[in-house]
């Protein structure tokens, strides 16, 4: 209507909107309700304005708001509709509607449903009935004449199928019906690819028939399948076939795990032009061999999803050796260092059968993967061609050279051919070192092992020069010759070491990188199937299955276990939907695409039959009625604020509003003010724990007393400027800590007064000092009152009582005087008394030994430092300095010389923090250079 | 959107009494201020700290020649040789208050911005003033209701007789008022200028001092209407509609000027007092203008 996508369902009651102009009139003419008050002075009012004064209208705005109001509710009583559907059906009779319900339907199957919707409803308007096909034939369409409900309640449950439509069955299916139930109308909803003949025969099929024909033809968008997936030793690879190639862009390739885990990603662009993109990945063999599943990341189609099963297999191995199997000494059996390396990764069978001829078919049929023959040269004719025929089928064959297989140089199923005997190196008739090995070239699957020096090949078997012999070698001698060669013959891989596997002839076998090899050997293999003993099919139990969107979905009631047998592939159909078969630990994929397809798409013109064509209902057509309604309501709403307004009902909300604006504006000036604000903070720490981190600096714990904090400030400046003119040790500007906040990890000791006019720290604040000490932090904790403590110590001080409280919250060790031959004595200066302003009082450290351990040792060291020392000296006191060097406080008794003393504790404290139990170690040193000269 | 004002339940003496005393505990004693001296007076309780006629002893003086024998303290004489003694009495004079409540419509009015109606605040202010009247030995009556009553529980008196009364909504009309009373008068006045000056001019000619309480609920002086507005007369019930009321705003407080200036000036010329009380406001700031007004005025 219009020109807009838009009808009504009732359109003569917009005539209503004609009824407009009489509201806009009626409206103008009634003003709003006035508020009722009593008012003892309306005397007084009266003879104000003796004649009444009412507004006889409306304000415009009001009228006009009114009548939008009114509009909106006659044009949504009219019911319109936005985006309607248009009458598709022609003809008289049932309606068959033939649904390519497939994999290439997935990703827009939402429209599809809508449109078929569509249809069976435009058939319930007309009163017809409604033939449901399936293109994949689902069982439960059976092709009767349903009611319109009961065929929209079929389609509602139905979803894209994980199969490629079969036209042609289709086709037959459709001439049964017809026979039965001649279609009046006929609607094909597309795929929008062609299957070539089979589309032609179902057109030829519909266009036969006396009936309106229509068809939507719709390729889904990017539709796309990937196909011919290999994992190869260098790289896994696959192809991206694509329905509509005009497009250039990138398809992001996920690579997922069993547990449905991204393990890789590749990105591959294409161009306009190019139908078929190859990706690879080039991971890890390992890595890779973890690969599950893969898909396109952005496209949801069971044709674009590859189930990969060869990999997560713990490979079977089988072991054959030419040599008889010594029990009683195993270290120079062939196997040994095989199984020892296989071990770790795969399960091993071993022959019990010394003969090759009855042991390889013995171990084939136990459904191995590779086969490990060891020194053996002589293999009978038969057992050549049932290997051949094994590795054919992706068996992995493993040989190593031995004095054997040098014997017979023309033994099969090598892949290079070898010269007779071998090379020796470094023996006594050889000028020539045995060799290491040389790095791993970059196509060799070892690639990125590392060629251990230490590795020498003293004998090795020589391959004979052949132009692709570069092509098949894997490993070679730093000289060039190969020592590792192998070839793919069909699926499988044969794969020679040209040394022996005991350690005779080289010390490969012991070292880990024939581990390291052996792994990535054996994961080449494939899977060879489920083992079966012979031509008998398994059958292989629904495990996890796709449906049409390529999700795993749980079984449906119709699929059926998957046959296997040796001489057909499976096929997917409804029985069989593409998925896992088998259990958790042995499963098989079934894959939509295997092998090579393309994707062609459907033109509707080159159809037989006169086609009509529609267009899936992209947007759903659209009731604005509730919405206009809704809009309506609004708009009433709006009028009532409106009429409270002018009513003067919000006079008294005016405070309020004004209030609660003033409210929002403050809880937005907050939010957009706070942040930065601790945005500023945190830098300001970050700037400080930069720097901290950077330098190494003495810190203090600031108490919040400004005489003991400038003191400490002054005392670690003082200290810090003794360190640089006496030690190594440059420290940076000291820092005074909020223990409480700041960030500890960044400093090695804090020098912290008590005092105990300051407060005791939080519980909070006591377990960061806790962590700071067990991390490896020290403190010294210093009462500064040794002078006024009585009895010459400091146990009754109200200094010590702080400290006490202060530590009875931590975890403190047991503590003593430091003893005389402690390493704080001798970190750096020779040191006896620990003088700070004061002289006399002790310095108590950690125990450093107890009684029994104590020897009599030079320097008693702990591993670590003692992460508290307390010392009542006033230690900041004797070293602070002002801006001009000079002391500041004198010490007691006044001494120039127990300052420099004081000072040289600060620095033997620092180092002793700093450097830890190194300084103990360094007393040893005459005792280690004297053991070292013998 | 509720209405601002209401009309409240007419309230009685009987709950007013008690808010009433309540306030009237915080007032001195009020001594009402004889405006005259003469002897004629009735006698009330309360001495004037003079001779005069009363019952209280007040002195003993000699007796003066010329003097009845009657009024000779003959135990008093009898004690003394020389001369003969007459006692004096303290003067002891009562005045008459009379109390007027309006009690019409208007009166029960209230808004949501005052604590009482205007009826209920009249009335106790009434009733303070009668406890304290009647604490200091006045005659207290109820214009139009009661003859003066000379008691200490007046008050009480005075509210057990409005109970049983009709409540009185029109102005007294000649009262019998009798001579040297004060008049105190609670109404909101809301009557035209002219038919209020004529009342009060009447009760003036009957000898009457008259203290005038105007009561005012805070909504009628602050005019916080807007919008379109039905304001309703309470007593005649007609309704005036106006479309914008805030626009009458200034109008309105030019008219309550006005009206409050030609109140000042006619109780002015009157002699009497003008107090204006709000009912936001607590009773006993009327209480004590009223107080001031009965009782400093000639001292």
């Amino acid at each position: 209507m219009f020109g807009l996508p838009l009808a009504f369902a009732t359109p003569w009651l917009l005539t209503a909107l004609l009824s407009l102009p009489v509201i806009w009139w009626l409206l103008r003419l009634t003003p709003p309700r006035p508020q009722e008050e009593v008012f003892p002075p309306t005397r007084i009012l009266a003879r104000l304005r003796p004649k009444e004064e009412t507004p006889a209208r409306s304000p415009w705005w009001l009228t006009l708001l009114r009548l939008l109001m009114a509009a909106l509710v006659i044009i949504a009583m009219s019911g319109p509709v936005w985006n309607p559907e248009k009458s598709a059906l022609t003809g008289e009779g049932p309606v068959l509607v033939v649904v390519d319900d497939g994999w290439a339907s997935a990703q827009d199957w939402e429209i599809r449903k809508n449109t078929a919707l569509s249809i069976v409803s435009q058939a319930r308007e007309t009163g017809r009935t409604v033939i449901l096909v399936s293109t994949t034939g689902r069982e439960n369409w059976t092709g009767t004449p349903l009611a319109p409900d009961e065929a929209a309640g079929l389609l509602e449950a139905a979803e894209a199928r994980p199969f490629e439509p079969d036209h042609h069955a289709t086709a037959r299916r459709i001439g049964e019906i017809v026979r039965q139930s001649p279609p009046g109308h006929i609607s094909w909803l597309s795929d929008g690819l062609s299957r070539n003949e089979n589309t032609e025969t179902l057109s030829q099929a519909l266009s036969g028939l006396e009936a309106g024909k229509g068809i939507y033809n719709r390729v889904a968008d990017d539709l796309l399948l990937i196909e011919q997936v290999r994992n190869e030793p260098a790289e896994l690879y696959g192809d991206i076939v694509r329905a509509d190639s005009s497009l250039s862009g990138e398809y992001a390739i996920e690579a997922r795990d069993e547990e449905g885990i991204v393990l890789a990603r590749s990105i591959v662009s294409y161009q306009p032009g190019q139908q078929r993109v190859r990706f690879s990945f080039q991971q890890p063999v390992e890595l890779r061999n973890q690969i599950t599943r893969l898909d396109v990341a952005t496209v949801d189609n069971a044709g674009a999803v590859q189930l990969l099963d060869e990999a997560n297999r713990r490979r079977l191995v089988g072991l054959i050796s030419g040599e008889e199997f010594d029990q009683n000494q195993p270290l120079l059996s062939p196997l040994y260092y095989i199984s020892r390396a296989l071990e770790p990764f795969a399960d091993l069978r071993r022959s019990e059968n010394a003969n090759v001829a009855a042991s390889v078919p013995d171990l084939i049929n136990q459904g191995v993967s590779a086969i490990v023959l060891a020194d053996v040269g002589v293999i009978p004719e038969e057992t050549v061609s049932t290997l051949q025929g094994w590795i054919e089928k992706g068996g992995l064959l493993i040989r190593f050279a031995g004095p054997r297989l040098a014997a017979s140089p023309d033994s099969p199923l090598l892949p290079v051919d070898i010269r007779p005997g071998d090379r020796n190196l470094g023996g006594a008739l050889s000028w020539e070192e045995p060799k290491p090995l040389a790095a791993f070239e970059r196509e060799s699957p070892f690639f990125g092992l590392d060629a251990p020096r230490d590795v020498l090949v003293k004998r090795q078997l020589l391959a004979l020069q052949e132009a692709r012999l570069e092509e098949k070698t894997w490993a070679v001698l730093e000289d060039g010759t190969p020592l590792v060669t192998a070839d793919k013959i069909a699926n499988g891989w044969i794969v020679l070491f040209h040394v022996g596997s005991d350690a005779e002839w080289s010390n490969l076998p012991l070292s880990g990188t024939f581990v390291e090899m052996l792994r990535k050997t054996v994961n080449l293999s494939r899977s060879t199937g489920i083992s079966s003993p012979s031509d008998q099919a398994v059958s292989l139990p629904p495990l996890r299955l796709l449906n049409g969107s390529g999700e795993f979905s749980p079984p449906d009631i119709s699929v059926k276990p998957l046959a296997l047998s040796s001489n057909s592939q499976p096929v997917v159909s409804g029985e069989n939907p593409p998925g896992f078969y088998g259990t958790e630990d042995a499963f098989s994929a079934l894959n939509l695409f295997e092998s090579e397809t393309e994707l062609e798409l459907l033109a509707t013109d080159s159809l037989q039959g006169d086609f009509e064509q529609h267009n899936y209902l992209t947007g759903k057509q659209f009731e604005l009625k509730v919405w206009l309604l809704l809009g309506a309501a609004l708009l009433l709403l709006v009028d009532c604020i409106v009429v409270l307004w002018m009513a003067g009902a919000l006079r008294f909300a005016k405070p309020d509003i004004r209030s609660s604006v003033a409210g929002i504006v403050l809880v937005f000036s907050m939010i957009l003010f706070s942040p930065a604000d601790v945005l500023a903070q945190g830098s300001d720490n970050n700037e400080t724990d930069f720097s901290s981190a950077l330098e190494t600096r003495l810190a203090y714990v600031r108490t919040g007393i400004a005489e003991i904090d400038e003191i400490s400030e002054a005392g670690l400046r003082g200290l810090t400027l003794f360190l640089a003119q006496r030690t190594a040790l440059e420290p940076g500007e000291p820092i005074g800590l909020d223990i409480s906040s700041d960030e500890l990890a960044f400093y090695s000791i804090i020098y912290w007064p008590v005092d105990p006019r300051a407060e005791i720290p939080t519980p909070e604040t006591m377990a960061r000092i806790d962590a700071f000490m067990k991390q490896g932090g020290s403190i010294l904790f210093d009462t500064r009152d040794q002078v006024s403590g009585v009895y010459g110590g400091t146990a009754y001080s109200p200094a010590a009582n702080a400290l006490q409280q202060i530590l009875s919250t931590l975890d403190i060790p047991p503590l003593e005087p430091v003893p005389s031959d402690h390493v704080i004595t001798k970190s750096f200066y020779l040191l006896d008394s620990f003088p700070g302003r004061y002289t006399g009082g002790d310095l108590w450290v950690e125990t450093t030994f107890t009684a029994e351990t104590a020897r009599n040792r030079p320097v008693r060291a702990g591993d670590g430092v003692s992460s508290i020392l307390i010392t009542s000296n006033d230690m900041a006191g004797a070293w602070a300095v002002d801006n001009s060097l000079r002391p500041l406080l004198p010490t007691v008794p006044p001494d120039p010389v127990q300052r420099n003393y004081a000072y040289r504790v600060g620095v033997n404290v620092v180092m002793y923090a700093l450097t830890g139990n190194y300084k103990a170690d360094q007393v040893h040193l005459p005792a280690l250079l004297e053991r070292l000269g013998q | 959107m509720p209405p601002l004002g209401t009309i409240a339940p007419r309230e009685t003496g009987r709950e007013t009494m008690e808010r009433a005393r309540a306030r009237a505990s915080l007032i001195p004693d009020l001594l009402v201020e004889a405006r005259r001296v003469a002897n004629t007076v009735f006698s009330g309780w309360h001495g004037r700290r003079k001779r005069g006629i009363g019952e209280n002893f007040w002195q003993f003086r000699p007796y003066l020649p010329g003097e009845t024998m009657s009024r000779i303290d003959w135990r008093r004489s009898a004690r003394d040789e020389t001369s003969i003694f007459v006692q004096d009495k303290e003067w002891q004079a009562a005045h008459t208050v009379w109390l007027w409540v309006d009690e019409s419509p208007s009166m029960l009015f209230r808004s949501e911005q005052a604590t009482v109606a205007k009826q209920s605040r009249a009335l106790v202010l009434a009733f303070a003033m009668a406890e304290l009247l009647a604490r200091s030995g006045e005659r207290i009556g109820w214009l139009g209701n009661t003859k003066p009553i000379l008691s200490r529980n007046a008050a009480e008196r005075l509210a057990q007789a409005l109970i049983l009364s009709e409540p009185q909504t029109e102005f007294p009309v000649n009262p019998d008022l009798g001579p040297h009373s004060d008049i105190i008068l609670f109404s909101d006045f809301l009557d035209p200028v002219d038919v209020n000056a004529q009342n009060l001019h009447d009760l003036f000619k009957r000898g009457a001092r008259g203290h005038v309480v105007q009561l005012i609920d805070p909504v009628e002086e602050v005019f916080p209407y807007s919008g379109r507005v039905e304001f309703q007369d309470p007593e005649s019930r007609e309704t005036f509609t106006i479309g914008n009321a805030e626009s009458l705003k200034q109008d309105y407080f030019a008219e309550i000027r006005s009206r409050t200036s030609a109140m000042r000036q006619l109780t002015g010329q009157l002699g009497w007092s003008f107090i204006r009380h709000h009912t936001d406001r607590l009773a006993s700031e009327a209480l004590v203008a009223l107080h001031t007004h009965l009782g400093e005025r000639g001292r």
